[in-house]
């Protein structure tokens, strides 16, 4: 966004086709490379070789496994600062815009506040430190 | 919002702090309490805890009345404090304030309070019956508690869709974490939790995309816009009708009613008592609040496109309600019906409405609060009533209790007769409030099966009340706790209030009249 | 800009067949990766509508965060990763209908409240960080810091359910064997050999 200006969306569209042409190139790449090896490698499968590759070790039993409900905290906590980021951007743009300044700063750090509160319980449930 | 599109128009925002002050301190304080959650010693947090959730809900209750009279939009429009916010505020503190009384009761269940000694605890392990033999307690409903009634503030207050929404989760969030937590008969409290969740989610998930096509039609989320652009007739039919239904299912959800009521009976069983005696008052008073602003300002010039689908809603809901509980025989599943067919009395009283929406709208604020103390108080007592495994909710214990233990029995038949709508109740006066304003306002097909569910309804009130009074004990009856202060005062100001109302309902009827103004 | 329009016609179509594949996969983790590409795709479409923080937002939250959460939840069930024959019920029918006839009326109601709606895209500047910026902080303030305080509530509730908080324990590791049922002793001694 080229900030005051009339939105101008043909360089905002230019700047995209970049990461298009970025991500189209390395799909063809991964694909390309993919199939060469698919198109060039013999292919004669046998019970063993089909078998999950455990440091060498027979495996044993399922891939599948329950994992500790602390995981989910740590996942949680990712969610809320992913969604206290997000906000920082929009902020970021517009805080030192004419008329925002400090209360805009104030309310940003409310909102950081707040939420470093949470960070602050879980800390002392123990639930950053593992155990 | 197209007036933020250019940068000279930035303005920072005014935040009228006096004016949402008791929001603030409700909010404040949650978060101060879940500070002395994380740095207190264990010992020192429930004595913490109670006195900050009733200071808090005090001194809200001070300001906010002190607020009376205040008629504005606050907050860049976000809330609107006119005498109906400050009446729901009122009542809901007053509710929240009786309800934080039998959430610190440690006397019922031998010196704890009613939730899980540690909510991670799995029910049936061994972990759990460390956590019981240490007398642990889980105070972090308190904070939690704190959250949800925040929420109900902003809720009913919220002058456009998206802060009705965010109020919404606010309020939602931690009731549903708070439905998992009882001591007792854990499985059966997760459950709820767990129905609750899914189904409020589901309903949160309506009303978002409600909102969306509402803001389709008027391009704005504002309730002024909105109804701006009703009276304008600008945007798309379709559009508006499908946003009005859907936000309605989001709301009609949360008040309990028909047919999205599926929730309530299993919910009201398995939350801790404590938690469903605040539901079924606070919920319901601060869904009732938000369903009345958006339906009556931003969406009552459509009233002849909502109408018909609030009446088939209402008589559902009546049916529903007083039909099922007939058939109950769970105390605390009876009651939970009971809320419904009060959610469909009060549906009644919404959707009568021809011109003038003050009767209606101080008809139903009077019946909130009634039905509050009420229902309140009833839970209460379903608290005392206990044998070995914590409460003794199912109907055949309570066989004989009058002849066991007369005062609370005879409190129970108190809020039972206001519930069905005896003279000289409260819910008498409610219910008059209610029937007449929709008969003036033209729904008399409405008030007719209105009585006539009332009469169905009393006879499992009284049912209830012949079953206490007039049969013989069993011999192993329950046995009735005896409460701390907490617990008694909360039925007393039940009792009194229910009594008061029921004598002398006109100070509080004025009171309503004069606060069934609406900012739009 | 007919290029946009092709690009997002097929944003749209992958969309909804990924959509279609997380419901009707018999492998859930499966559907939860489809997901992946439904929102991604959503991501897409709206980069291609202008606004860009909505999208990137679309990105860093749900494909990134909420999926991440979506699996860690899968992953604290017994649920197997094999196609689950439960996964079909008899009710997948009536399922089918009623999702096909909500589609179908929320379709109607769109096509007929935006059929003639043109989005100048050379113009707009609908969701981007700046607009969003200004939104939030000057007008829709007191909704944006509750929202805080509903991320707190949110976090305080997942603590509270999942964190055992006893003091005094010699070790953790006890108190996790212990909360796992008994019936799984088998699965976890083979697994972790």
């Amino acid at each position: 966004m080229n900030g005051m200006a009339q939105p101008d969306n043909a360089s905002y569209y230019a700047t995209y086709t970049t990461v298009l042409t970025v991500i189209l190139v390395g799909v063809a790449f991964a694909a390309a490379a993919f199939g060469a090896n698919r198109l060039l490698r013999p292919t004669r499968p046998t019970r063993e070789k089909l078998l999950t590759y455990e440091s060498g070790v027979d495996p044993v039993g399922e891939g599948w496994a329950q994992t500790h409900v602390r995981y989910y905290v740590f996942a949680y906590l990712y969610v809320v600062f992913a969604v206290d980021a997000i906000y920082l951007f929009p902020w970021a743009t517009v805080f030192a815009a004419p008329g925002f300044g400090w209360v805009t700063l104030v309310e940003m750090f409310v909102f950081l506040g707040f939420i470093a509160v949470g960070l602050l319980y879980a800390w002392r449930k123990g639930v950053l430190t593992w155990t | 919002m197209t007036s933020i599109l250019l940068a000279q128009e930035f303005k920072s925002p005014t935040i009228e702090y006096a004016k949402v002050a008791p929001l603030l301190i409700v909010f404040g304080v949650a978060i101060v309490s879940v500070i002395a959650e994380a740095f207190l010693p264990r010992r020192f947090r429930y004595p913490t805890q109670v006195v900050l959730s009733l200071g808090s809900l005090a001194a809200a209750l001070v300001v906010t009345v002190g607020l009376a009279g205040s008629k504005l939009l606050a907050a860049e429009g976000a809330i609107a404090i006119d005498g109906f916010t400050l009446f729901l505020w009122g009542t809901i503190l007053v509710m929240s304030i009786i309800s934080v009384l039998l959430l610190a009761e440690r006397a019922v269940d031998g010196g704890v309070t009613a939730f899980a000694a540690q909510a991670a605890a799995l029910p049936g392990t061994e972990a759990e019956r460390e956590a019981q033999a240490r007398r642990l307690e889980q105070t972090e409903v308190f904070p939690l508690f704190l959250f949800a009634v925040g929420g109900m503030l902003l809720f009913p207050a919220a002058n456009d869709l998206l802060t009705m929404f965010v109020a919404l989760e606010v309020l939602s969030l931690p009731l549903y974490l708070l439905c998992g937590l009882a001591r007792r008969r854990r499985l059966l409290s997760q459950e709820a939790a767990m129905k609750y969740f899914l189904l409020g989610a589901f309903a949160s998930a309506f009303f978002l995309y409600g909102m969306a096509m509402l803001y389709g039609f008027a391009g704005t989320i504002s309730f002024s816009g909105i109804a701006a652009a009703i009276g304008a007739k600008t945007g798309v039919d379709g559009l508006l009708l499908a946003g009005t239904a859907l936000v309605a299912v989001g709301l009609l959800f949360k008040i309990g009613a028909a047919p999205f009521h599926m929730w309530t009976p299993d919910v009201y069983q398995g939350a801790p008592t404590a938690i469903t005696a605040f539901m079924a008052a606070c919920t319901k008073i601060a869904a009732f609040g938000a369903l009345l602003r958006l339906f009556y300002v931003a969406l009552g010039a459509a009233r002849w496109d909502w109408q018909p689908m609030i009446w088939v809603v209402a008589i559902l809901t009546l049916g529903v309600g007083s039909v099922l509980a007939l058939t109950q025989s769970d105390i605390k599943r009876m009651l939970a019906y009971s809320s419904i067919a009060h959610a469909g009395f009060l549906l009644i009283g919404f959707v009568g409405v021809r011109d003038h929406i003050s009767a209606n709208t101080s008809a139903i604020l009077f019946y909130l609060a009634a039905y509050g103390f009420a229902t309140i108080g009833a839970f209460a007592v379903v608290t005392l009533v206990r044998d070995a495994s914590g409460e003794a909710t199912h109907l055949s214990r309570w066989v004989g209790l009058g002849k066991r233990s007369p005062i609370v029995a005879s409190v129970m038949a108190l809020f039972l007769l206001a519930f069905a709508g005896i003279p000289l109740t409260s819910g008498f006066m409610g219910k008059w409030a209610v029937f007449s304003a929709a008969w003036q306002g033209g729904a008399w097909p409405l008030v007719v099966i209105g009585v006539v569910a009332s009469v169905v309804a009393a006879f499992f009130y009284v049912r209830v009340i012949v079953l206490m009074f007039f049969s013989e004990p069993a011999a192993e009856g329950p046995t009735v706790a005896v409460p701390s202060v907490f617990t008694s005062v909360a039925v007393a100001v039940g009792v009194a209030a229910t009594v008061v109302l029921g004598l002398m309902p006109e100070p509080l009827l004025q009171l309503a009249a004069r606060a069934a103004q609406l900012v739009g | 800009m007919s290029t946009v329009r092709v690009l997002f016609v097929l944003l749209g179509a992958v969309a909804v067949g990924s959509a279609l594949l997380v419901v009707t996969t018999r492998q859930i983790v499966h559907a939860a990766l489809w997901l992946v590409v439904t929102l991604g795709a959503l991501a897409g479409c709206f980069l291609l509508l202008t606004a860009e923080f909505v999208a990137w937002v679309q990105v860093l939250i749900y494909v990134g965060a909420v999926v991440v959460l979506l699996l860690f939840a899968l992953m604290l069930t017994r649920a197997p990763t094999r196609p689950d024959p439960a996964a079909r019920t008899p009710n997948a029918w009536f399922a089918a209908v009623v999702a096909a006839a909500v589609a179908g009326v929320l379709v109607t109601t769109l096509v007929a409240g935006f059929s003639g709606a043109v989005i100048d895209l050379d113009r707009a500047e609908i969701g981007g960080a700046r607009v969003t910026g200004g939104a939030v902080f000057s007008t829709w303030v007191l909704p944006f810091e509750v929202l805080s305080v509903l991320l707190l509530a949110a976090l305080v509730g997942a603590i509270v359910l999942s964190r055992r908080d006893v003091p005094n324990r010699p070790r953790d590791a006890e108190a996790a064997r212990d909360t796992e049922p008994a019936r799984d002793a088998d699965d976890r001694e083979r697994s972790s050999s």
